[in-house]
């Protein structure tokens, strides 16, 4: 499948445009943020699915979703809005709680890539060289192997399961980023706020932490977004191939079944799951748009 | 855009009219759902029922079992007839048919197929042999042939193999008679030689397409394939073989056969002109080509036997409506969760065993994973072979009753368990598929009514392999099949000198049961030796190294227009019986 | 630098990198994967059989002599036999590749073409209704799973209203083409949102150049320099983006080939990853990482040659 890889390459980021002072960039950001009605929509969603998700994992909802309910392929009614599935259980809690799945994978799969983006493009731009030429050769080659490739790989010396899943889409995802980081922090650190931090007598690691990296912070945040929907998204993919969560339903593992339900006319799963995943990654799209839109100094004031 | 992407699609729609590849064929056509990809089609390595399947539609062996008889009968295919047997079981004499010949290849001088003769079978076993080659279907002989192991050892060694190196358990002793010596008395012997394994492949075209020999499948059978070339693809064709030997339809059946079956009673095989191997890996396309007739008959899924047949064994109304058919025959397998026998916890109590089984509700596994279409297993040996007694009930075998609940409670307090109390957690180990996970979780319920805790834990089937046969189980979730219609196949599973690494991979090892089985194992069939038979399987009913699980059964669904299908276990050879009915077929196709 | 020292330091560039991806390969498959030996041998393995197989395989050996087998097949492209079907994989890659290119060649050019188009036309309205309609069209489409589109589209266009084959595949031009049209719109339908958005930007970086103010100071109309002017700039962008874009093309879709039959390279990876066939997924693994540095190096290249100051860098 192809991949996304190249779109979030967003090569506009790559281009020297004036450096912005820290405050004014957010402040200004969330202010343009706020007027945009359709991403305070987005956001909203979001925080909606986050809320599920969370009130998922403690148990307050959806967890009798293993309970049958009523008829094998109950159609959806008033008492079970999404219908039922093969054994009776309601498809509404398993949407839930395939939320739940979906949320974490998001969160947990985004989250290690954004570290190993952030330590590895952060320490090649910062120290270049050899560490750089490193780095730069490592993140050649991973991204030079297929990914599915790799996942596969992962999957069958972890073991099946969510895990293998966080881990293996975590290990495949960070390149992008860590070469937009790279790519920022040459072209922050020899700025003159960096070089008087440095006059005044900070180690490294202060320069680095404290001036460059929340200068590029927006890359990772507009990243974040992108990653979170690519996780979402492969790990049907991966549910597919049998690689994915086991044990418990997840919109992957619901779409998956549906292809032996389809056929026969039972289409409400397929579509919970669909129209779960859509709204999701409808808002993270424009959220991230809109992120773009207000972080990049390039567009800002245009 | 999107007005474009319309217009594009349907002037492409009206392109593609024209594209089809002979559409006006009017001969019978057989169209068959494959659902793996085909490796190749070299007999040595068709180890999976797929590959088999489709190397046994151009490859041939000395035995076949008859189509239309239950239980399962052997009977000569291109042996002239049965083997003599002599020396105590030990030697098989044979005589081979004569003019039966291969098909037409540019290995043979002057592209013209040869005959058969019997040295082919001595050249294909010793190639089923071959330590360079290490074919797929060597456990079927090994240590079996008088001279072959120590043959077969001499050449790992060496870096060329030779066959004609003379051995003393395989030779032709002339042109039509061929000799086997076997090492120790087995009866099974015969089953070996009606698997595809051991099918006629001439020497000629090994010599020529080495180890090639994959992707040119020359045999004697009914059918060539197209051109002569196998690809790996999404299809495989084949063609009627217009050389094929005098080889006609049967004219009796065992009494479960309807007069149907008998229609085409000595007309020559295979019945029809073409047929096509459609491989088709994801069920969605499978079904939905099958409802649109493009493919004959399919095997539907666990889960798509709800749509096709809503009360387990009756065909939904609109299906039927359409002419479409059920068939339903048992498996020769058998499913279990075999516990650890060389653990103490399971070694030397019975009763925690008994009580096992006892809670183990059978009835509603098969209502979950089978769609009720399994049959519950009193013991090992399943139905269909002989040394399985219908009326056999095992006294421990769980149903969900209240009383066997309590009973099994019971039991377990006597093995010095109360309610659980003092048990360890027990692992379950099963592969890593949905299905697997299912069924672990479902034991972990079951067993948790009477207090018994069990931690499911999922392998890649690898893994599970590696721990079985290391013992690193404790108790794990497995299926075993037929590899041949002999209850002795099922019977080794509990050899205590097959232990793991082996296939007995509970580890259950009993010297009475031991010795019942080398007793057994190299009895002609024989009533004594079905007396045997039963006798081992009630003992191991009550002994308890597994916990029983169902004979699954073999679900079909068929189009009105073919005509003498079965449900084998033994699918390969079938498609020369196989037949169409063409007016049949237009007037049910204007109905889907 | 000159273009040729440019060229000539990010060809040599090539050997580091297939030895560290063949590295990765090692380690993984080689290293410390379960034994394939259980997988190929099944319900009848024996210790004796494994042992022979084991050295048939040439698992036996030294590591690094095994590694060094993988890297040499990065240049010899001789990969062996498959462990699960005995095929010479070379082969079964060959086989694979033209079913691939079959619907996804016409899928990508059709998408690029389309998609392109429409930026331009987005270009010219942006910030207008157009616009907006467009970007949530494009939006809306990449929210839905690829699976799902399969599924549905298979169900409703190819079994419902019959309109396509449900599945299969025929050798030879023109054959195969009622096979893959379905595929093919869904390839496109898959990247032309991807696509868009890309290109969208692309227009808009460059309509908020310099020289296009300079341009609309000077009087021309949006029209001129839309096509004129921000349309000959943007081919830079374009064109390494849909060089880089290759490699994907040769390897196919996984999903949509084994939806449809297609006897291609994606069914060919899914039904490895299925057989755990280790040598067939390291084949396939080499070979696209050489196709990805290639046409990598290849866009490197083309972006060099029309636009000198990223060598400067």
């Amino acid at each position: 499948m192809k991949s996304t890889a190249v779109e979030a390459s967003n090569y506009s980021d790559t281009k020297g445009k004036k450096a912005q002072k820290p405050k004014s960039l957010w402040g200004h950001a969330w202010t343009q943020l706020s007027r945009d009605k359709v991403a305070m929509l987005s956001l909203t969603i979001f925080a909606l699915y986050t809320l599920v998700a969370f009130l998922s994992v403690t148990g307050l909802i959806a967890s009798d979703w293993k309970n049958e309910v009523g008829l094998s392929y109950g159609v959806p009614s008033r008492d079970h809005w999404f219908g039922l599935d093969i054994f009776g259980r309601s498809v509404f809690a398993k949407t839930i709680k395939g939320t739940e799945v979906a949320m974490s994978v998001g969160f947990v799969v985004a989250t290690i890539s954004a570290c190993i983006g952030i330590i590895f493009g952060s320490f090649a731009g910062f120290y270049g060289g050899k560490i750089d030429e490193l780095i730069v050769w490592f993140y050649t080659v991973v991204s030079s192997v297929p990914n599915i490739m790799l996942v596969m790989a992962i999957a069958l010396i972890s073991g099946k399961g969510i895990h293998s899943v966080y881990l293996a889409l975590g290990l495949t995802t960070w390149v992008n980023l860590c070469r937009l980081i790279r790519a920022e922090v040459i072209r922050h650190k020899d700025r003159e706020y960096v070089q008087a931090a440095a006059a005044i007598g900070g180690g490294d690691f202060r320069k680095l932490f404290k001036h460059v990296l929340p200068n590029v912070f927006h890359i990772v945040i507009i990243n974040f977004t992108l990653t979170f929907q690519i996780a979402i998204k492969s790990e049907v993919i991966l549910s597919y191939l049998g690689l994915g969560v086991q044990g418990r339903p997840s919109w992957g593992v619901m779409i998956n079944d549906a292809k032996l339900e389809l056929a026969r006319g039972y289409w409400w799963q397929l579509a919970a799951a669909t129209f779960a995943m859509f709204f999701v990654l409808l808002a993270l799209n424009i959220l991230g748009d809109a992120l773009r839109d207000s972080l990049d100094p390039k567009l800002k004031g245009k | 855009m999107p007005s474009v992407l319309l217009t594009s699609i349907v002037v492409l729609f009206a392109i593609t009219s024209c594209f089809k590849k002979d559409a006006d064929f009017q001969g019978k056509e057989l169209n068959i759902a494959v659902k793996a990809q085909v490796k190749g089609m070299d007999p040595i390595y068709s180890d999976d029922r797929y590959s088999s399947t489709e190397v046994a539609r151009v490859y041939e062996g000395l035995l076949e079992y008859h189509y239309l008889k239950r239980p399962y009968q052997l009977q000569p295919n291109l042996a002239e007839a049965m083997p003599e047997v002599t020396d105590n079981g030990l030697t098989y004499t044979f005589k081979i048919r004569k003019g039966v010949l291969f098909h037409d290849d540019a290995a043979f001088p002057g592209g013209k197929g040869r005959e058969l003769v019997a040295e082919d079978f001595v050249f294909s076993l010793k190639r089923l042999s071959d330590p360079k080659l290490l074919g797929n279907g060597w456990w079927t002989i090994d240590g079996k042939i008088k001279g072959l192991n120590e043959w077969r050892e001499k050449y790992n060694k060496l870096p060329q193999t030779d066959y004609t190196e003379e051995i003393e358990g395989l030779r032709a002793l002339d042109k039509y008679t061929l000799q086997f010596k076997l090492t120790k008395p087995f009866p099974q012997f015969l089953n070996v030689l009606a698997m595809p394994f051991a099918s006629a492949v001439a020497k000629e075209v090994a010599d020529k397409y080495g180890k090639e020999l994959l992707n040119h499948p020359i045999g004697t059978g009914p059918f060539k394939i197209k051109n002569g070339v196998f690809r790996q693809s999404n299809r495989i064709e084949y063609l009627k073989n217009e050389n094929y030997r005098k080889k006609t339809y049967p004219c009796e059946a065992s009494e479960e056969f309807s007069k149907e079956y008998l229609k085409d009673c000595g007309k020559q095989l295979p019945l029809v002109d073409r047929l096509t191997s459609h491989i088709i890996e994801e069920t969605q396309p499978r079904w939905l080509n099958f409802l649109k007739g493009k493919v004959d008959f399919v095997e539907p899924d666990k889960d798509n036997f709800e749509g096709a047949l809503p009360t387990g064994n009756e065909l939904s109304p609109d299906l039927k409506a359409k002419g479409i058919q059920l068939m339903i025959s048992p498996y020769l397998d058998i499913t279990y969760t075999a516990l650890n026998m060389e653990l103490d916890l399971f070694k030397n109590n019975k009763k925690l065993r008994q009580a096992m089984l006892l809670a183990y509700n059978v009835n509603e596994s098969n209502k979950l994973f089978y769609n009720n279409t399994g049959i519950p297993a009193q013991s090992v040996i399943p139905p269909g072979l002989k040394g399985y007694s219908k009326d056999f009930q095992n006294e421990y075998r769980g149903a969900g009753k209240a009383e066997q609940i309590a009973k099994a409670k019971e039991l377990l307090k006597e093995a010095g368990y109360p309610d659980g109390k003092g048990l360890p957690v027990i692992t379950y180990n099963c592969t890593s598929t949905t299905d697997a996970k299912q069924i672990g979780e479902f034991f972990q319920k079951q067993m948790a009514q009477i207090g018994i805790n069990i931690s499911v834990i999922q392998n890649p089937w690898p893994r599970l392999q590696e721990k079985i046969k290391n013992r690193q189980v404790m108790t794990h979730g497995i299926a075993w099949g037929a590899d041949y219609p002999d209850a002795e196949n099922f019977l080794q599973l509990l050899y205590g000198p097959n232990r793991a690494p082996g296939a007995n991979g509970s580890g259950y090892d009993n010297p009475v049961y031991n010795k019942m089985f080398e007793q057994v194992a190299v009895m002609q069939d024989s009533p004594e030796r079905t007396a045997l038979y039963e006798k081992m399987n009630k003992m191991i009913a009550e002994e308890i190294p597994w916990i029983f699980g169902v004979h699954r059964q073999n679900t079909g669904v068929v189009h009105g227009w073919v005509t003498n299908f079965v449900q084998t276990d033994f699918e390969p050879g079938r498609s020369a019986y196989l037949s169409i009915d063409v007016e049949k077929k237009k007037a049910l196709l204007k109905g889907l | 630098m000159n273009i040729y020292t440019y060229i000539l330091r990010r060809l040599l560039y090539i050997f580091p990198v297939i030895i560290g991806v063949s590295f990765l390969i090692f380690i993984l498959f080689n290293v410390v994967c379960p034994d394939p030996t259980l997988i190929m041998l099944g319900k009848h393995a024996t210790p004796e059989q494994m042992a022979m197989l084991r050295t048939e395989l040439g698992l036996d050996r030294p590591l690094w002599v095994q590694y060094f087998d993988i890297l040499k097949s990065a240049f010899t492209f001789d990969f062996g036999r498959s462990w699960n079907t005995k095929q010479e994989i070379f082969q079964m890659i060959k086989n694979g590749a033209i079913p691939s290119l079959t619907f996804t060649v016409p899928g990508f050019i059709f998408s690029t073409i389309t998609s392109l188009s429409i930026a331009v036309v987005v270009a010219f309205y942006r910030g207008k209704f157009l616009d907006k309609f467009f970007v949530v069209i494009c939006v809306s489409m990449m929210s839905i799973s690829s699976l799902a589109y399969i599924l549905f589209f298979q169900w409703f266009f190819a079994y419902k209203l019959g309109m396509f084959e449900i599945s299969g595949y025929e050798d030879g031009f023109p054959y195969f083409i009622p096979y893959v049209i379905l595929p093919i719109i869904i390839w496109i339908i898959l990247s032309l949102g991807y696509d868009l958005r890309f290109y969208r930007t692309v227009m808009l970086d460059e309509i908020y150049q310099d020289y296009v103010r300079t341009a609309r100071a000077k009087g021309l109309s949006e029209r001129v320099i839309l096509f004129k002017h921000v349309l000959k700039n943007a081919m830079i962008p374009v064109i390494t983006y849909v060089v880089i874009q290759i490699p994907y093309l040769i390897l196919g879709a996984l999903l949509i080939e084994n939806f449809f039959g297609i006897p291609g390279l994606g069914s060919l990876v899914v039904d490895a990853i299925n057989s755990n066939d280790f040598g067939v997924l390291k084949a396939m693994s080499i070979l696209t990482s050489l196709a990805f540095i290639f046409f990598n190096l290849l866009s490197d290249v083309l972006y060099t040659m029309v636009d000198p100051r990223v060598r400067l860098k």
